[in-house]
């Protein structure tokens, strides 16, 4: 028999190795926050069922609520102090998301500036360019969007073509980005390029800040299957971007773009405040409509309810696991793929148990007082299951760098793009 | 908040791995499925090691761990499908907190225990039942230990001792012991998830061994986005077990109210998570996984049986239903 050290837990230690318990410090930030919060209620919108129907006026009630957080120093926590941000710990960090889920506060509209667009500022840009736009895009005195894909290129993002021609201090660009999410109410985008045809597709692109109301960018809201318009086509026509806001090398967009995409996977793996994704407001929800039910349709509804809920918890809890690693020094690293996959499967679990849960109304029209919500929850999951990389690529991405298994064969990398690879 | 396990735990898992994985193994499995052995490394083994005793009372004369403590070292037994299973030990010393006599022949192995389900007068198949000369049963309420006549079947998965039992004596250890059953019961759904953690991490990894190895039309067929996106898929489900197994175990050591939520949570995601690694596991490894010769079947028949032993996911589900419309949640 193999002689093994048992464990030592019999020498109690003060505080358990695993634990969800806040610690001092931790309880002390919370109760500020939750204060912060509740003194700030009124000037705050809340998540509610049958929301504004007016997107230009929520538009400016997010903008206006997002500005009162950035103020109270519960927008960009962890971001450097010189920026505007807190320079605060990731549990901080973690704390204010709870608490703004618990009050009920909508995702923040520049939450693609703040999660991939910011991040991808402060580690490519220049010192010029993060103090103009980190501290206002914290306040959405600017709200930014991700100009990435293309009609032709989405999974396949280093396929692009819209192009960026030298022209003595500027860039020259044309060519067409599509399901921009916020670009119809975007002040600035990032924006990925071609560069340099010749080179193979991975070496010939820049990375750009453009300016979204500059001569030549034209939006084009897209309504969605859930009705909103969320995301857009956005059209380049000789579009001049100076030299200075160039993020990185030109050549090295594509390096740039991981920075952007590793942070997509961490900033959606897991989240979620809005009614939709939370188990809370599953559990609040089957707690008014199970009575309604027939004895059967109880049962069933109740499997669904605690399905949804276990999905949702995993994922909640794994989303804890990554982050205490992150908290540790560790470097988000492929696992954050697997955070989106099972945050969206969970979502799916939830909308649906939600819409189940309302019998007929699900069906036949909304329900008395026309809330939609749940209906809308789950009509947004197929896109959530698409944006910033498909269930399926996502399990590309786990399925070589984390389990190990070979690539697909791939013919398209070493080809200059012009020669259009292996096509 | 820490979400992570501490030096220590890690140290005692790497240290359970090695001993498991020296005792036990999918080959004992088998013999014991083929009536030529005992479940491995079996009980004499288990005390020597401390595992049965590991939240055991020190004062009992065990190690006066936690159940997370536990819950990782149940982990690695059940990645090579070891018996008795850990979960008899965990549910047995919260039964005997009560009886520290009982629970120190539980630590030192001294006595063959079995927890009994349903009616003690002709129970359900019963885990660790099938050479435990002692047994731990609810009778109306009351907690009761006594011998037993034991009658064995022929069980779909050999590793877990089942066998029905007709209790022949009984001594009251408790009465009114309605709740300290519940949450036995919990704390052994919780220790069974991490078994099942243990086996589906492991049924995983063979699956992703072979898909690297073996070749069809001419490339590895872990290449292949069918075998590739099937196997991740198990991967990722055991990734979130491992998640909440880790936060029911907490649960059940430093958050007794959320404990009913976590462990039904737990138990109910085990059973489908290792069904599927274990489904996944044959299916990579074609003819050869169908075989009687290949292990995949033995982790596939210990799925199988889990998912039904200490209530079956769907009442697992329905439990957390339930505690979270009456507001476990918070
Ligand atoms: C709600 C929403 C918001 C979005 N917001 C933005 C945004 O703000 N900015 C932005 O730039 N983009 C945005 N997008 C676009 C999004 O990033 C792309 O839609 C996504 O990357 C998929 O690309 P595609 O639509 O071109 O699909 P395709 O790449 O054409 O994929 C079509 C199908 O083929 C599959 N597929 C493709 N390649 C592979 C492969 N190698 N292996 C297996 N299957 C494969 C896909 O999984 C999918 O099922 C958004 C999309 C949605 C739905």
């Amino acid at each position: 028999m193999t002689a093994v050290t048992l464990p030592p837990s019999r020498r109690r230690r003060e505080v358990l190795p695993v634990d969800f318990d806040d610690t001092a410090e931790e309880a002390a930030y919370r109760a500020r926050v939750r204060a912060t919060l509740e003194e700030r209620d009124a000037e705050l919108l809340h998540v509610r069922p049958g929301q504004s129907a007016d997107a230009r006026r929520y538009e400016a009630e997010l903008r206006a609520t997002e500005r009162v957080l950035a103020e109270a120093g519960l927008v960009g926590v962890t971001w450097p102090q010189e920026y505007g941000g807190q320079g605060g710990t990731l549990v901080q960090q973690a704390i204010v998301a709870q608490e703004l889920a618990r009050a009920r506060v909508p995702t923040l509209i520049n939450h693609i500036g703040i999660g991939m667009c910011g991040p991808t500022v402060i580690a490519h840009g220049s010192d010029d360019q993060r103090q103009r736009y980190l501290a206002r895009l914290l306040r959405a005195d600017d709200v930014w969007c991700q100009l990435f894909s293309e009609p032709a290129s989405g999974s396949d993002l280093a396929a692009l073509r819209t192009s960026a021609v030298r022209d003595g201090e500027n860039w020259v660009v044309n060519g067409q980005k599509v399901w921009t999410t916020l670009a119809h109410v975007a002040d600035f985008g990032i924006l990925l390029t071609r560069t340099d045809p010749e080179r193979p597709k991975h070496a010939g692109l820049t990375m750009f800040v453009v300016d979204m109301h500059a001569p030549g960018v034209t939006v084009r809201p897209l309504r969605q299957m859930s009705g909103d318009a969320g995301f857009n086509e956005v059209f380049f026509d000789d579009v001049r971007i100076p030299d200075s806001e160039r993020l990185g090398e030109p050549g090295e967009g594509w390096r740039v773009a991981l920075t952007t995409l590793m942070n997509e996977r961490v900033a959606i793996g897991g989240a979620g405040s809005d009614i939709g994704q939370s188990a809370e407001a599953l559990a609040a929800h089957a707690r008014d409509r199970l009575p309604a039910l027939g004895a059967e349709q109880q049962v069933l509804a109740r499997q669904a309810v605690g399905r949804a809920l276990v999905a949702s918890l995993a994922t909640r809890y794994t989303g804890y696991r990554r982050f205490t690693t992150l908290s540790q020094g560790g470097v988000p690293g492929p696992e954050a793929s697997a955070g989106k996959l099972g945050g969206t499967a969970a979502a799916r679990l939830v909308s649906d148990a939600g819409v189940r849960l309302l019998g007929d109304d699900a069906v036949f029209g909304a329900t008395g007082d026309g809330d939609e919500t749940w209906q809308k929850a789950a009509a947004y999951v197929p896109g959530v299951a698409i944006a910033g990389g498909t269930d399926q690529v996502l399990r590309n991405i786990l399925g070589e760098r984390v389990l190990g298994l070979p690539p697909e064969p791939r013919t398209d990398k070493s080809a200059p793009f012009s020669s259009g690879g292996r096509r | 908040m820490n979400f992570d396990l501490s030096d220590d735990q890690r140290d005692a898992a790497a240290g359970a791995r090695a001993f498991f994985t020296g005792s036990a193994s999918p080959a004992a499995a088998r013999a014991a499925l083929e009536g030529t052995a005992a479940p491995a490394p079996g009980r004499k083994a288990l005390a020597d090691i401390g595992f049965l005793g590991i939240t055991v009372p020190e004062s009992a004369g065990g190690a006066g761990g936690s159940v997370l403590d536990l819950a990782v070292v149940a982990e690695q037994g059940g990645a090579v499908l070891a018996g008795p299973s850990l979960v008899t030990a965990a549910r047995a010393a919260v039964l005997l907190e009560g009886a520290p006599d009982l629970a120190a022949q539980l630590a030192d192995g001294s006595a063959a225990l079995a927890v009994l389900d349903g009616p003690v007068s002709g129970s359900a198949p019963s885990v660790d039942a099938a050479d435990a000369t002692l047994f731990l049963g609810l009778d109306d309420g009351v907690l009761v230990v006594g011998e037993g006549e034991v009658v064995p079947g022929a069980p779909l998965d050999a590793t877990r001792g089942l066998a029905r039992v007709r209790m022949t004596s009984r001594r009251v250890l408790a009465e009114d012991a309605a709740q300290l059953w519940a949450r036995a019961r919990q704390v052994g759904a919780v220790v069974m998830a991490a078994e099942d953690l243990g086996a589906a991490d492991r049924a995983v990894l063979m699956g992703v061994d072979y898909a690297q190895q073996r070749e069809a039309f001419g490339r590895v067929i872990g290449s292949y986005q069918a075998v590739k996106h099937m196997l991740v898929d198990a991967w990722v489900g055991v990734d979130q077990l491992r998640s909440l197994v880790w936060w029911a175990a907490w649960a059940a050591d430093s958050a007794p109210a959320e404990l009913p939520l976590a462990a039904s949570a737990a138990k109910a995601y085990a059973a489908e998570v290792f069904e599927r690694a274990a489904e996944t596991v044959v299916q990579v490894h074609g003819g050869i996984g169908f075989t009687w010769e290949h292990d995949a079947h033995l982790y596939w028949r210990r799925a199988k049986v889990d998912r039904l032993l200490l209530g079956d996911a769907a009442e697992h589900l329905d439990a957390v239903a339930r505690l979270a419309v009456a507001g476990a949640l918070g």
